[in-house]
């Protein structure tokens, strides 16, 4: 016996399905302690409620056109954030002046929960997604200039002699070793952009009651409606893994090997 | 079970093999094999060496000769092999008190001092506070590093921080002392610098030590005996007792018979590494062609 | 030549700055924001109160931090946030700890933990307002599902980049389990726990506010959607630059801690 199990466990996949089937375990779990009643069906309705809930939930609560609300809001803060964080990023590290003085202050702002500004973005940009988009970009957009400045500066010096060994200009310079040296980094930073982004977009929605997904959850909240608060909560949960998932595929399609 | 393979012609034929009683550390028909995705390989096959009370043996090969797997095995941190390994009698299953390890890699503690990386073995073993700073101090002092005691590695240069962790290890005071390239990190002249160091230390403390390299002109300035390795598998292809005169100083490199104890060695070796070499080269390849 | 008082420079030395560049460039441009928003503020470009004097800030500064009832909201904030990193952090760190020692386990659960990090927390907020109830309870849940993740992946990780040869060298010490963890392990991971850490505060406060601003009646966030329900400007304003001053200063003090010294000084 002890030997059969020595083998599966030897299995590439074997711990991976074993971190599915935990999960498929813990959910049947819940489902029969709430039937038996060991957990208040009031405050955690059965899976199978949930799991029921997802059909009427995506029709009846317009999923899709909510879900491609919150997605062009946080596609909309991602690209704001990319190009403003990484030109800022770069012109941090061109001017090292402007570093020296600024940096910390960037830093700074990275740290400061800046979710709580949504009231005067309300006032000036209106109740609208563009209050979100807006609060989603300055919320991400410290990260990514940290994180840009920080691979740029990594770069081994070693790389850079090379390029001027070989006498390439700024710009070829730049485009050719710098920025591909740093990309990883960049990545790191784009991911933590877009997470404190969609933190922000999503967070928003739900407390002005606005928007995609995030007002979705607020308002089946409101409603008492538990499966249909679950189901959402669920839908959202897949919806952030995929969009982190791609943009991993995005990165890795930029880098194959490292 | 199969005889111990016997070592090829011996560079002096009438000097004896020490008798296993003499020998403090016997490591004895060593078989190690690992399972890897592309099947079985041998790292070890049939390795067997004594070393005596005091001696300084040297163990030589190309890279993937198994060094390091014998290093590991002797120093109780791999098991599932076949044969044994005794320290003083005693068989080695585990870390043992007797042996002292030195790692190739950058090895210090970068968040402790020199003083509190030296007394480490000593904290774990449990010494009183007193004693630990005490047998510490003096070994900081035996590798040469006196007035550093409050520093941070990161403020030292390579060639020190190695004898930091020389100096730990040998707080320890094991009966043998194991080091793995301590000085593959370092230049070439820090490298006969430091090997003249050793050797002092080693003079000075009688210390039994077993090292492994693949440099040819550390190990026949620091050495007694050298053993040479085959690439992989793993075997002792040639004894080799190196009569150079002690106490040694690296003056000794510029000596005839230090060159031609070098070049001899050096021609086993050749024909070792070119196979390393080229096997390494069709591995690479067949890797990439994967992908 | 006669003594001028301090001032007696030979004539032959180049006259410079009391100031380093630095220094004057960022007096440079804290001049320029200062000059700008109280050109905005007095010109009634933007809607109404949005841009504040900035000297009905300061007042408003003043009346906030004598007001001995808005200590109390800090402390709730506090109390919360600190409760919730301690419950995040612990678990967070344990569950880092035996993900990041076992490739077994990290295969089998770390890519949960890592596509559910990202994920805004708030959403959970109403399940935790039914565990939990509408009191502090349920703004520390959020705090601590926050910062949960943020530690234990970036101790999982932590524990994967520590120099194989540090554990090797406690090994062939043969130093017990507690003595690995105590004297290695940790030590040897201080800069990925500190920055999980730091993430974690930073995601636990924005949890932990969000929280109050929706459902509360004490706190900061409370306070600063009541002072914005009256529109009280200034007063937001006032709420916000504290709030933000405590969060960069409490982020540096755990980066000093760790020993991190990146957040420089002025």
């Amino acid at each position: 016996m002890s030997a059969a199990v020595a083998t599966l466990a030897k299995n590439r996949y074997f711990p991976a399905a074993l971190g599915l089937v935990s999960f498929v375990v813990f959910i049947a779990l819940v489902e029969l302690l709430i039937r038996v009643g060991v957990i208040n069906r009031f405050i955690v309705p059965m899976p199978s409620d949930i799991i029921a809930a997802f059909p009427r939930v995506i029709v009846e609560e317009h999923v899709l056109q909510r879900f491609l609300l919150t997605a062009g809001e946080a596609f909309s803060a991602s690209i704001l954030v990319t190009i403003f964080g990484v030109a800022g990023g770069v012109l941090l590290y061109r001017y090292h002046l402007l570093r020296l003085a600024t940096e910390t202050w960037v830093a700074a702002v990275a740290a400061a929960p800046l979710v709580l500004m949504y009231p005067l973005y309300l006032v000036i940009f209106g109740r609208s997604a563009l209050t979100i988009v807006m609060m989603g970009f300055t919320a991400g957009l410290a990260p990514v200039i940290l994180k840009t400045l920080e691979g740029l500066s990594a770069t081994r010096r070693v790389l850079i002699n090379v390029g001027k060994s070989f006498n390439l200009t700024p710009s070829q310079q730049f485009w050719k070793i710098l920025f591909p040296a740093a990309l990883p980094t960049i990545f790191v930073g784009l991911r933590l952009g877009l997470i404190f982004a969609l933190i922000n977009i999503v967070g928003v929605e739900f407390l002005i009651n606005f928007g995609g997904l995030g007002q979705l959850i607020n308002e089946l909240a409101e409603r008492y409606d538990l499966p249909g608060t679950y189901a959402a909560i669920c839908f959202v949960i897949l919806v952030s893994i995929c969009v982190f998932i791609l943009m991993e595929r995005l990165e890795r399609w930029l880098r194959p090997v490292d | 079970m199969p005889a111990v393979t016997a070592p090829f012609e011996r560079m002096d034929a009438g000097a004896p093999k020490p008798a296993s009683a003499d020998a403090i550390l016997v490591v004895d028909d060593i078989v190690k094999r690992f399972e890897t995705p592309d099947g079985v390989l041998t790292a070890l096959d049939h390795v067997s060496l004594g070393v005596a009370p005091g001696e300084f043996v040297g163990v030589i090969g190309p890279s993937g000769c198994g060094k390091s797997t014998l290093f590991n095995v002797i120093g109780g941190l791999l098991d599932g092999y076949e044969g044994t390994v005794k320290v003083a009698g005693e068989r080695v299953r585990g870390p043992h008190a007797s042996i002292g390890m030195i790692f190739q890699e950058e090895s210090t503690f970068p968040w402790r001092n020199v003083i509190d990386n030296v007394a480490f073995p000593l904290e774990i073993a449990g010494r009183p506070k007193a004693e630990r700073y005490e047998r510490a101090r003096h070994f900081v002092k035996l590798v040469g590093l006196d007035g550093f005691e409050r520093r941070y590695p990161a403020e030292l240069s390579g060639g020190m921080r190695q004898r930091v962790s020389m100096a730990r290890t040998l707080a320890a005071q094991p009966k043998i002392l194991l080091m793995d390239e301590p000085f593959a990190a370092l230049d070439e002249q820090t490298r006969l610098l430091l090997g003249d160091k050793v050797l002092q230390i080693q003079q000075q403390l009688k210390q039994t030590t077993l090292l492994i390299t693949h440099n040819i002109t550390e190990a026949v300035q620091l050495s007694d005996r050298i053993l040479v390795m085959t690439y992989r598998p793993g075997k002792v292809k040639r004894i080799v007792d190196i009569k150079l005169p002690r106490p040694r100083s690296s003056e000794i490199v510029s000596s005839e018979a230090f060159g031609r104890y070098v070049a001899q060695i050096w021609n086993d070796l050749r024909e070792e590494a070119s196979r390393g070499l080229l096997d390494e080269e069709s591995h690479k390849l067949r890797e990439g062609e994967k992908r | 030549m006669a003594e001028t008082g301090r001032l007696s420079l030979p004539a032959s030395r180049p006259l410079r700055l009391p100031l380093r560049p630095v220094t004057a460039l960022r007096i440079a441009i804290i001049v320029a924001v200062v000059v700008v928003w109280e050109a905005v503020s007095a010109s009634g470009l933007l809607y109404r109160d949005v841009v504040p004097s900035l000297v009905a800030i300061g007042k408003a500064l003043y009346v906030t931090l004598s007001d001995p009832t808005f200590y109390f909201h800090l402390y709730t904030t506090f109390y919360e946030i600190g409760i919730a990193m301690v419950i995040g952090g612990l678990s967070g760190l344990a569950v880092g700890i035996l993900l990041g020692g076992s490739k077994f386990l990290s295969r089998a659960y770390e890519a949960y933990l890592y596509y559910l990090g990202p994920c805004p927390k708030i959403i959970f907020f109403p399940i935790m307002i039914m565990w939990f109830g509408v009191g502090p309870g349920s703004k520390v849940a959020m705090g601590a599902i926050s910062c949960f993740f943020p530690v234990a992946l970036n101790v999982a990780g932590g524990m994967r980049e520590i120099d194989k040869v540090l554990i090797r060298v406690g090994k062939s010490f043969r130093a017990n389990t507690w003595q690995m963890v105590t004297k290695i392990y940790l030590p040897a991971m201080r800069h990925p726990v500190i920055n999980g850490v730091r993430l974690g505060l930073g995601v636990a406060l924005i949890g932990t506010l969000l929280a109050e601003t929706k459902l509360s009646n004490r706190g900061i966030g409370f306070l600063v959607i009541q002072a914005y329900s009256i529109f009280n400007m200034p007063q937001m304003y006032a709420l916000l630059i504290i709030l933000f001053v405590i969060a960069i200063g409490a982020n540096t003090v755990i980066g000093r801690l760790g020993g991190l010294d990146d957040i420089k000084r002025f």
